[in-house]
């Protein structure tokens, strides 16, 4: 019973932007179990990332909840249109995005000890240990010291990932992390997430890299318009889909004419 | 061209002792910039409108009113309105330190609006609380964009503190109109104050440029 409890339950997320103009989630209801990976694909626009930020409690939304590990999480009261978010679970996700967001004034140890310390008042000593372990396994232990802005793309992703690490998440959310970056840094960078997956870190990743989506994903979400269309392991989704509309997709990206 | 030039009786020594004064007027004048107008940035983005509108009226008057106005403003009406007496360095200090807040606080202003969305989204991410954002991600990251700014405010307020020679505080220029006056020599006078501020004034805008040509690198 315990077991197949989901870790994410979302019920019926709605969400627009411009008091309604422009509807982004139109109803989402994902159940994902501990230590699955989650990979959503689709079209621009049509909510993926969006799906993520709301995951991670950074945009309100207008009706829906979620809970997490069996806790309310998200939900929104529609009469004051707040959205309820409990901080206290939020700090069990961990996020990375696209364009890395290390804080530029701070070198790579103190951009990973700083949440540790701050949110968990964790002593120095034992915060840098953990760094310096995490950035020894990332193969960055030369770079403690460096700013970001010495870095490459590739390596300041894999910084980014280390230091959401730093706070032990049970649920990782990448979104696009290898999209702004040269293609010849992405393999490093995705390297490291398998990594993770190899440790069963449950994780939600939005990404457009076919290949990437195939080899990590134990299930794949096909989300166009603000709605799941398509929902199944990867050999269904991005191998043989049932959704027309996904069918067309995937063929777009991968540059398959029939 | 029948002019002949002669620097012979152009004395160093007072310009060396109004470069002093002119120093001292730059440099208090910028710790109360730096200072307040980082209070002032503060302020000036008070979500409350009974506290930013005066203090948005503040800056507006220094940025649209002349600074020989400020000065000479300053120097006379304040000890009348207010009857205070300050020893006329001080006035000066005060009137080119409050120029100087009202610039600075634009510049903080600006690069604390202009740290971008996700660097409070990854604070958000790592579990920061909002005051925790503003103290250990905004703010210094806002205050680093900001100092080629704040320098460039600095070294202009070194040039603009010549205007305080017109209410007799003994700085550079008003060395310089001396011995302009003295020598009868206010060619070459106000050439070597000229050489003065520059010598002064350049390597700072040079460290401005290195400045915004190594974040240009970084950045790409």
């Amino acid at each position: 019973m315990v077991a197949s409890s989901p870790l994410v339950k979302m019920q019926s997320l709605h969400k627009s932007y411009g008091d309604g103009a422009v509807q982004v989630l139109k109803g989402i209801d994902i159940e994902m179990k501990p230590g699955e990976r989650l990979v959503v694909i689709g079209p621009s626009g049509g909510g993926k990332s969006t799906l993520l930020r709301v995951m991670m409690g950074l945009e309100q939304i207008d009706s829906g909840s979620i809970t997490f590990a069996g806790q309310p999480y998200v939900s929104s009261a529609s009469r004051e249109k707040k959205t309820l978010i409990d901080t206290e679970v939020r700090r069990s996700i961990g996020m990375v995005f696209q364009h890395y967001t290390l804080f530029p004034h701070l070198n790579i140890l103190q951009n990973l000890v700083l949440a540790p310390r701050k949110v968990r008042n964790e002593p120095k000593a034992s915060a840098e240990a953990r760094a310096l372990s995490l950035l020894e396994r990332f193969g960055l232990a030369a770079k403690a010291r460096a700013y970001p802005a010495q870095l490459s793309g590739g390596q300041k992703q894999r910084v980014a990932i280390a230091r959401a690490l730093m706070l032990d998440p049970k649920l990782m959310l990448f979104d696009e992390v290898t999209s702004a970056l040269d293609p010849e840094l992405v393999s490093e960078v995705e390297h490291v997430i398998m990594q993770l997956a190899d440790q069963d870190m449950p994780m939600m990743i939005v990404t457009h890299d076919m290949w990437f989506a195939k080899n990590i994903a134990s299930r794949v979400i096909f989300c166009a318009g603000g709605v799941v269309v398509e929902d199944g392991p990867p050999e269904q989704v991005l191998g043989s889909p049932r959704e027309e509309r996904t069918r067309e997709f995937i063929e777009r990206v991968f540059h398959i004419k029939q | 061209m029948n002019y002949t030039f002669d620097f012979s009786s152009i004395a160093i020594g007072p310009l060396l002792d109004g470069l002093f004064v002119t120093i001292q007027l730059t440099l208090a004048a910028n710790v109360i910039g730096i200072v307040a107008g980082f209070v002032l940035a503060l302020l000036l983005m008070s979500p409350f409108a009974i506290v930013r509108v005066p203090f948005m009226l503040f800056v507006e008057f220094f940025r649209c009113t002349p600074a020989i106005i400020q000065v000479v403003w300053f120097f006379y009406c304040v000890p009348m309105l207010l009857d205070v007496f300050l020893d006329p360095l001080m006035m000066g200090i005060l009137a080119l330190g409050l120029n100087l807040t009202a610039f600075n606080a634009e510049a903080y202003r600006a690069s604390i609006q202009g740290v971008p969305r996700e660097q409070r989204d990854a604070g958000i991410a790592l579990g920061l609380n909002p005051l925790q954002r503003i103290r250990y991600i905004i703010l210094p990251t806002a205050f680093r964009e900001s100092i080629p700014v704040l320098l460039t405010n600095g070294i202009g307020i070194f040039q603009q503190s010549a205007l305080v020679a017109i209410v007799a505080i003994q700085d550079l220029m008003y060395e310089g109109k001396t011995l302009a006056t003295a020598t009868y020599r206010p060619i070459e006078t106000f050439t070597v104050v000229a050489l003065i501020y520059f010598a002064v004034s350049f390597p700072v805008s040079q460290v401005v440029g290195l400045i915004e040509r190594r974040r240009a690198l970084a950045a790409a």
